[in-house]
């Protein structure tokens, strides 16, 4: 019966004795550093790309055209424009698969999730391209038609993240909630929703991504955008513009994609 | 509609054999590359770090902006349609390779070697087999990526259905617009869908009995 | 010995009976009912043990009590309010539910946990924060301390710690409990067994609570209920009753072989003589303590905090080379309550390869010290006694 040496408890109350007693495991080490650290990779090579193209313009010598094109006006136009499809997509998206996505992990609607998803995953392996003049043949040329085929091209990660997001919460938990008299409602956007936000926002990220890479291709159909930059240089053999198009819609979505990074980062609930 | 493809069914079966062997080439050159490279990082987290970079930010690139830029230094024809879709096939094996062969567990290949296999074969008989299911998932989200990819390749003169796509684009209005980009689109799904079977198929005959699921 | 004072006797009852009348559960495409017409009286106040083989139904009819599983025929009355036709989530405001591992939410705080049902039931602010502080002072856990921690910051026990005290928010007058300590080690299980007896002793709600572990039943429970297939009542008794005599062969069975040891699951440490011991306290002078323990023939001392908690028991070799009585708590001091049984204060013995537990009673005083050979020596009792 020997009397170890212990480190005097910093509290003595009954309460923190009893409870420090079953204290097997402390606090995870935050990793709130290293995410961080990660995520200023990202804009650094994004910045470094702007400043090279930056300098490549200043002192690229172009010809009259070459020069009209890749005026600042004129590029700023283009990489609003192809801003501008990308939100306008993107709300749509969130707008129409996110509740989708909840209904569709609803008991009335679940049975048919499969043959939603199933359909959805089929029409994902159609090519963007083929989406876009089949559209066009229908709905004619411009930037709503490109929305349109934009939306059915990124609706798909966010559907399938918000149903999966849903469907990875602990069933104890949602059983937990109802136990303690939350109405399904309240369940949903007190318990599954928010558990779910990381993987539908990673969906959203995703869709994002898609989206501004896509939206290049409107171009093809009239819808705008830097994709046109590209269009143009590959029509004409003005490697300048190619390279520009190509170069800042990389950068964009790069760009994009950090932000999103951001955005989990950031609306992950805590605790998890 | 069907008489647009039985009128030019030589060339869309031509077309589409274009189309499933750039797209079947470029996979497997992207799976051999995406390997090698993954079995070279996996073992130190800072290269697994950088692999697992680079197929994120590559896969964030538009596959027109990289056709685009691949114009530049080697002009039309099938060399940029190449190199395009296989760095694209090669990113999702890659990032698949490198959580499968980081998940195989620690003391199964302690046990591999502790019975006296040698790096590379514990490499292959223990951690390959094991990562296999998530390695083969990676093929085929490329494959399935790639296919569409592969359908834009063709503006760029690459070969495949593509071209009825585009050939559809540029007669829109005219007579057969619609049948020409019809039939490039709704060819591409269905060749999607048969080497996706064929991939799962494949799964099933090289995963290791014992952990199919 | 048989006569355990668990068996509620002056124990301040604030539950509400509930009584079973032929409540059946029948699944669709299934011949046989999950639930069978089961009818069941609990009274006010107590802890009713529901045990049986997996797949027997306990668990069923356990969730039909709050309804999170409906019933398919029968009713269910709180007190003397008939509840099956009840708006079930107004009804589960009222009936606290404890489930495996807390079922605590990751993404709130601890505080924010427990204040769920209250803030439900629109209590104000101010109210809120005292009843979360109150709570989770009564579950053991300092409220400056874990209030505002993340679930993923506790360790198993302290979630289910939590869990307790998030059933308890809205102060129900029922409690149910669904195989609440299955999923943590031995030892915490132990301990918040004792926890949840004590704050029973505190509180007098009607439990009901499920477990696969006979020795739990016993332990715990002022009643228990073995069921068979279908929910089928086979016996329902007090856990004495029971053990001395089980209804049928199959309730023999599953309380199992050696129903002598089981006795040491049904025999409290305060049924056992004590062994008075020389104490002292922190900073005392050493010789003087040192005299006394050798005066009443005491080869060690147990050292008592300000309080008059136990922090250490050293030899009285060791305390002879200090001056004044260390202040050192020795962390791995074996203490059991009063209302542990036999069987805890073995197995705590064992774990800590020592031949004695020190006993704590109200408020962790000492109340004694429990040695190997009074152990042995009311195992013998037992023995002679269940044989003749």
């Amino acid at each position: 019966m020997t009397a170890t040496a212990g480190r005097p408890p910093a509290d003595a109350d009954p309460a923190t004795l009893a409870a420090a007693e079953d204290e097997r495991d402390t606090a995870a080490p935050r990793q709130v550093r290293g995410g961080w650290r990660a995520l200023a990779v990202q804009p650094l090579l994004v910045t470094l790309g702007v400043g090279a193209y930056l300098l490549w313009r200043a002192t690229a010598e172009l010809s009259d055209t070459e020069a009209r094109q890749l005026g600042a006006t004129t590029l700023w136009a283009a990489i609003r424009e192809h801003l501008a499809l990308t939100l306008a997509a993107a709300v749509l998206v969130l707008l129409i698969a996110v509740p989708l996505g909840v209904g569709l992990t609803r008991r009335p609607l679940r049975r048919l999730s499969p043959l939603v998803l199933g359909v959805a995953n089929t029409g994902q392996a159609a090519p963007a391209i083929g989406l876009f003049v089949l559209l066009a043949t229908w709905l004619g040329f411009g930037f709503w038609t490109t929305v349109v085929a934009l939306v059915l091209y990124a609706a798909l990660p966010v559907l399938r993240n918000t149903m999966v997001g849903i469907e990875q919460v602990d069933p104890r938990l949602v059983e937990a909630g109802r136990g303690m008299g939350m109405s399904t409602l309240a369940v949903l956007f007190r318990v599954e929703l928010p558990l779910a936000v990381p993987v539908m926002l990673a969906g959203v990220r995703t869709a994002l991504v898609l989206l501004v890479g896509t939206a290049t291709l409107a171009t093809f159909i009239n819808g705008g955008g830097l994709g046109v930059l590209i269009n143009t240089g590959i029509t004409l053999s003005l490697n300048s513009l190619l390279v520009s198009g190509a170069v800042l819609v990389a950068l964009l979505a790069l760009a994009v994609d950090w932000l999103g990074r951001v955005v989990e980062h950031v609306a992950r609930p805590k605790g998890l | 509609m069907w008489d647009y493809v039985v009128d030019r069914r030589g060339q869309i079966a031509y077309q589409a054999l274009q189309h499933v062997s750039l797209v079947v080439q470029c996979v497997l050159l992207g799976t051999v590359i995406a390997m090698a490279v993954a079995m070279a990082v996996y073992r130190s987290p800072r290269a697994t770090a950088l692999a697992n970079g680079v197929s994120a930010v590559g896969l964030t690139i538009p596959a027109f902006a990289l056709l685009g830029i691949l114009l530049a230094p080697f002009g039309f024809g099938i060399t940029p349609a190449v190199i395009a879709v296989t760095f694209y096939a090669a990113l999702p094996v890659l990032r698949n390779a490198v959580v499968g062969l980081a998940g195989v567990d620690r003391s199964l290949v302690e046990s591999a070697r502790g019975m006296g296999m040698s790096r590379p074969a514990t490499l292959l008989r223990v951690e390959i087999p094991l990562a296999w299911p998530v390695i083969l998932a990676g093929v085929r989200t490329s494959t399935q990526m790639v296919m569409g990819i592969a359908a834009i390749a063709a503006y760029v003169l690459g070969p495949g259905l593509g071209g009825f796509i585009f050939t559809g684009l540029s007669r829109l209005g005219g007579a057969n617009a619609l049948n020409s980009a019809l039939t490039g689109t709704i060819a591409v799904v269905l060749l999607a869908l048969v080497l996706d079977l064929l991939l799962v198929l494949a799964g099933r005959l090289t995963t290791p009995r014992g952990i199919r699921v | 010995m048989s006569d355990s004072p668990t068996t509620s006797v002056g124990r301040r009852a604030s539950g509400l009976p509930i009584r079973l009348e032929g409540v059946t559960k029948r699944y669709p495409g299934q011949d046989r009912p999950a639930v069978d017409a089961v009818s069941l009286e609990i009274p006010a106040g107590q802890t009713v043990m529901f045990v049986g083989p997996s797949g027997c139904g306990k668990t069923t009819l356990l969730k039909m009590l709050n309804r999170l599983i409906e019933p398919t025929g029968g009713k269910i009355f709180l007190g003397d309010e008939d509840v099956t036709s009840q708006d079930p989530d107004r009804l589960r405001r009222r009936i606290g539910y404890v489930i495996q591992a807390g079922g605590l939410f990751p993404h709130m705080t601890v505080a924010a946990n427990v204040a769920l049902v209250p803030r439900m039931l629109g209590w104000d602010k101010r109210r809120v924060a005292d009843r979360t502080e109150e709570l989770l002072d009564l579950v053991g856990l300092d409220p400056a301390t874990y209030r505002d921690r993340y679930p993923r910051a506790l360790s198993g026990g302290q979630q289910q710690r939590v869990g307790v005290a998030r059933a308890l928010a809205a102060d129900p007058p029922v409690l149910l409990m669904d195989e609440p300590f299955g999923a943590v080690d031995p030892i915490t299980r132990v301990r918040l067994q004792d926890e949840l007896l004590r704050i029973q002793d505190e509180l007098g709600k009607t439990i009901v609570c499920v477990t696969h572990d006979f020795d739990e039943a016993v332990k715990l429970g002022d009643r228990i209920v073995v069921f068979d297939v279908g929910a089928r009542v086979v016996q329902y008794d007090t856990p004495e009753a029971i053990l001395a005599d089980p209804a049928e062969d199959y309730v023999a069975d599953f309380v199992g072989a050696g129903a002598t040891l089981k006795q040491l699951t049904l025999t409290r440490v305060e049924d056992v003589e004590l062994r008075p011991v020389t104490t002292a306290t922190v900073g005392a002078d050493s010789a003087a303590v040192v005299a006394a323990a050798r005066a009443a023939g005491d080869d060690f001392v147990v050292v008592l905090d300000g309080r008059g908690r136990p922090i250490s028991w050293p030899t009285v070799a060791e305390l002879s080379r200090t001056t004044t009585v260390p202040a050192t708590v020795d962390q791995r001091l074996p203490v059991v309550g009063l209302r542990s049984t036999l069987n805890d204060a073995l197995d705590t013995m064992l774990a800590a390869s020592q031949g004695g537990v020190v006993v704590t009673g109200r408020r962790g005083g000492l109340s004694g010290v429990l040695t190997v050979e009074s152990v042995m020596a009311a195992i013998q009792r037992t023995r002679a006694a269940v044989g003749g």
